[in-house]
């Protein structure tokens, strides 16, 4: 079946709309689209939503006749800039696909850095490359979609390309992560000594991490309305240090907008 | 009521002729926390070495058992652009709950006064309710229970049968003739008068041992006159608005329900989500509009459904005092102390 | 004795056709209903009518004016509708849907024929019977006068039972009037009826205003014997039926015969939920209908 084309499939009585869509990298580790192509069991059915016409992780070959736009990565450098642009002018929707295309990533750790010239030196030695501070989609480009996750949970990419197919509205839990960890009876984490971002990230992940009895770094980014302030009391009462704390809270960059804004409501 | 005693060694026995033909649920270790200190979950048990009767309290309740955090109400067949409605109450056997605390035993009953006894009853929980076998345990007041305020520190009904640990034997109630049947299984007596002297003995110790208290009286009131008080954005400000609460309550049973639709698009379903009011989207409806937006408004509603609303409703409150949200809550926000505030707010003015 | 326990199966009566309050199977059971015509009014808003599709079971679905029930379209999407249609037809409804979320931007592109699922109807409704031999004022603002709809269907049909009947309807824009169509038909049948808008355009030409300049001018001619003898029906917004109730409290007109209709997000309107709780008190069930003493004594309503 042909892109666009209501013809065949319909829900309900109400003719599906199958998007022409195409992925996209800039600086990552493309581990968000592999997450997709990850899960073999519902691959054809994922593929049978939308048509896709550019993913070079899973195709020779591409056209750049699309829709939707799925990006991931981070942007670094001037050529991306660029690039990147030109998918906006094509695409009737920009999706940022991980943590990378939204906050940065763990890519943006490098803005730390007073001189970025020293960092570049420490990692790339004598074969310098070009690397300017880390930008978000969004500090370039408009941004309609954003997919959060360090990778992102095929699942509820696979939810999207359903609601896009259907026309359900897509939206991400608006509470932290905590209320899954306790359908998950995970033990708490601050409660074995570990540091954990659970009660201020969004939810949507299942919390994936604390499952594994590993603390939350907060990939997805802040609940709605976290409430920081306490989350940073909590964690200096458990005897974590301000260091700790801000490792955590820099890690993927979603949370570079509350920074030392404490109480956001 | 009929009581019996046994031999300590007899209960293992019991429980491995009820483990060989039901699915048991019981207290188990499973983890240490920082401190050392075990950290006790409910769940299957087929061994009853794995069984910690001696258990202080479970993080979380044995609510998952009767009312799952997630379940499916029904679920659709999709043909020819038409449906199917099915539906399953997703229960197809009894179990057994070894080993329960009067507190978790209360919370049974106040759900069932809303769940079961009033309009539209529900039957995802019936029928899970239905089919509970109840073996209650006697517990070991810890430091934040405040079950005794809450008047559930002794269950009276609600389960098959209750141990009493004596020291030297077992002290068994018996409330049903299936449990009075079961215990045909194994060596029990007719308890005398010492084992009645005993037997008291060892439940006024246990009462002398409750450290936390609350207290509750007119709090129906003063609940409505401290509506506005500033108290409660003090404690907003703390809230997480995370819902860990409403997780790790035995009696909390606020929804949501989900409709998806299956990526084949062959088949649809309703499912159930347990939510919290503390949660930021509780109160929002379609449009946008959120009846409660801060933090406080939503947690003072937790407290004027549990201690206000349930009591117009239900002549007690919707709390037995086992202290879990206080444990759990990483802001420190507990039962007795957030009562004891709303009742001196007014002294402080 | 065999220590094995016997599984008590609740689910064996489920597809039994009866229902009751206490019956554990009507729960979750839904009517398959019929949409038979979906007839945009406004931009936003779009009239259904739906029919219970088993004959038997459209005879015995029966409502009263305030109620609402619960349609559902599976997968996507359940939602609480206020009735807006006579309640002397049994088995079928007239919903007036606004586009706000998932299932209510699906339904307009559904065609005619379609199933979706209703439950209920749930929740109180207004004392229509009580209020026979008295003044009725029916007030609307906005979407309100979809569940008033009914009320005036009700009105309209057993109008000789009546004294004076005030229809006041006000919206923010002239655009958004809802079943301007009909306006005439009511005033044919001996009804007053008063509407108004905040903003008016050059296409407008009625009054401007808030709701309360018509509502108070209706009053301000009255005797006592008239407000003593008027139940006032409010439905709206919530800022709106609080200036409203407090000119009708001015009036005394007395707070039983005073009621609104409130409006909270609701998953099973089955008193089981809480999400639509006010404060401690079920809107799905003490409510949607309450009337003015109660909202008073309610903490949140307004």
């Amino acid at each position: 079946m042909e892109a666009g084309e209501t013809g065949t499939r319909t829900y309900l009585g109400v003719p599906l709309y199958r998007p022409r869509v195409a992925f996209f990298e800039f600086s990552s580790c493309e581990g968000c689209q592999l997450q997709i192509l990850n899960n073999e069991s519902t691959l054809l059915d994922f593929l049978s939503l939308v048509d896709v016409v550019n993913f070079r992780e899973a195709m020779t070959g591409g056209s750049d006749d699309y829709e939707i736009a799925f990006v991931e990565g981070s942007i670094t450098r001037d050529d991306e800039v660029k690039r990147l642009k030109k998918i906006r002018k094509k695409a009737k929707t920009l999706v940022a696909l991980g943590s990378c295309a939204c906050f940065g990533g763990v890519n943006q750790l490098k803005n730390r850095f007073k001189d970025i010239n020293k960092a570049k030196k420490e990692v790339y030695g004598r074969h310098p490359i070009d690397s300017e501070p880390v930008r978000t989609l969004e500090d370039i480009v408009k941004v309609d979609l954003k997919i959060y996750g360090c990778p992102v949970k095929k699942e509820e990419v696979e939810k999207i390309a359903l609601h896009i197919a259907i026309g359900k509205s897509i939206v991400f839990p608006k509470y932290p992560v905590c209320m899954e960890c306790k359908r998950n009876e995970n033990i708490c984490l601050f409660e074995l000594g570990e540091p954990c971002l659970g009660p201020v990230t969004r939810a949507g992940c299942d919390s994936w991490c604390p499952n594994s009895r590993a603390g939350c770094w907060g990939c997805r980014g802040p609940a709605d309305e976290p409430n920081m302030e306490q989350m940073k009391k909590i964690m200096e009462e458990y005897g974590f240090s301000e260091e700790t704390i801000m490792d955590r809270l820099e890690c993927f960059g979603g949370f570079s907008s509350l920074m030392g804004k404490g109480n956001t409501k | 009521m009929i009581f019996r005693t046994f031999e300590k060694q007899e209960l293992k026995k019991l429980f491995e002729i009820l483990a060989a033909h039901n699915r048991i649920i019981g207290p188990v270790e499973t983890g240490r926390d920082r401190d050392g200190r075990p950290v006790y979950a409910f769940a299957d048990v087929t061994d009853y070495d794995d069984v910690e009767l001696k258990y202080s309290i479970t993080k979380l309740p044995a609510k998952r058992f009767f009312l799952p955090f997630k379940e499916d109400l029904s679920t659709f067949r999709i043909e020819n652009d038409t449906w199917q409605k099915e539906i399953s109450y997703n229960v197809d056997r009894p179990l057994i709950f070894f080993g329960l605390h009067p507190c978790d035993i209360n919370a049974l009953n106040k759900l069932d006064k809303v769940l079961l006894h009033s309009v539209y009853p529900m039957p995802y929980y019936a029928a899970k309710r239905e089919n509970m076998f109840i073996v209650g345990m006697d517990c070991i007041p810890q430091p934040y229970c405040f079950c005794r305020s809450m008047g559930s520190d002794t269950a009276l009904h609600g389960f098959d049968m209750f141990i009493t640990d004596l020291g030297s034997r077992y002290f068994v109630e018996i409330l049903s003739n299936t449990a009075f049947n079961f215990l045909k299984n194994i060596k029990t007596s007719e308890p005398g008068e010492d084992d009645h002297v005993l037997y008291m003995k060892v439940v006024a110790k246990r009462n002398n041992e409750f450290t936390r208290h609350v207290d509750t009286t007119d709090l129906t009131k003063i609940l409505d006159m401290e509506f506005q008080s500033e108290v409660w954005k003090e404690w907003g400000d703390k809230c997480l608005s995370c819902g860990t609460c409403s997780s790790v309550c035995p009696t909390c049973y606020c929804y949501g329900v989900d409709e998806t639709v299956d990526i084949d698009l062959k088949g649809a379903r309703k499912t159930k989500m347990l939510h919290s009011c503390n949660l930021i989207d509780f109160a929002e409806v379609a449009g946008g509009h959120n009846f409660r937006p801060g933090r406080e408004n939503r947690l003072k509603y937790r407290y004027y459904h549990k201690h206000r609303g349930f009591v117009e409703a239900f002549e007690e409150s919707l709390c037995v005092g086992c202290g879990r949200c206080g444990e759990s809550c990483l802001a420190d926000i507990t039962v007795p102390e957030v009562i004891d505030s709303i009742r001196g707010s007014g002294r402080n003015k | 004795m065999n220590p094995e326990l016997k599984f008590t199966d609740v689910a064996a009566e489920l597809y039994a056709p009866q229902k009751r309050k206490d019956d554990l199977k009507g729960f979750e059971y839904t009517y398959r209903a019929e949409i038979t015509s979906i007839y945009p009014l406004t931009e936003m808003e779009t009239l259904y009518r739906i029919q219970v599709v088993d004959p038997e079971e459209r005879r015995r679905f029966a409502f009263t004016p305030g109620q609402f029930l619960m349609l559902e379209m599976p997968g996507i999407g359940e939602a609480p509708f206020s009735i807006s249609s006579s309640p002397s037809i049994h088995g079928e409804v007239e919903l007036c849907i606004r586009k706000v979320g998932n299932l209510t931007n699906f339904l307009p592109r559904v065609k005619r024929g379609t199933h979706v699922g209703i439950r209920g109807p749930f929740g109180t409704g207004f004392p229509m019977q009580n209020m026979h031999g008295q003044n009725v004022l029916l007030i609307a603002g906005g979407l309100g006068l979809v569940p008033l709809r009914s009320p005036i269907a009700y009105v309209m049909e057993n109008r000789s039972h009546f004294r004076d009947v005030n229809i006041i309807y006000g919206t923010k824009n002239p655009s958004q009037l809802l079943f301007t169509y009909q306006y005439e038909i009511w005033r044919k049948d001996d009804i007053d009826i008063e509407i108004i808008v905040e903003k008016a355009d050059k296409s407008w030409k009625g009054p401007s205003g808030l709701i309360t300049d018509p509502l108070e001018d209706i009053l301000s001619g009255r005797d006592s014997e008239y407000y003593h003898n008027t139940y006032a029906i409010v439905c709206g917004p919530p800022v709106m039926f609080k200036f409203v109730c407090n000119m009708l409290n001015e009036f005394h007109i007395p707070m039983q015969k005073m009621f609104v209709s409130l409006e909270r997000r609701m998953h099973c309107g089955m008193g089981k939920c809480c999400r639509c709780n006010v404060g401690s008190t079920y809107t799905c069930l003490t409510g949607p209908v309450f009337d003015y003493w109660t909202v008073m004594n309610l903490k949140e309503a307004i």
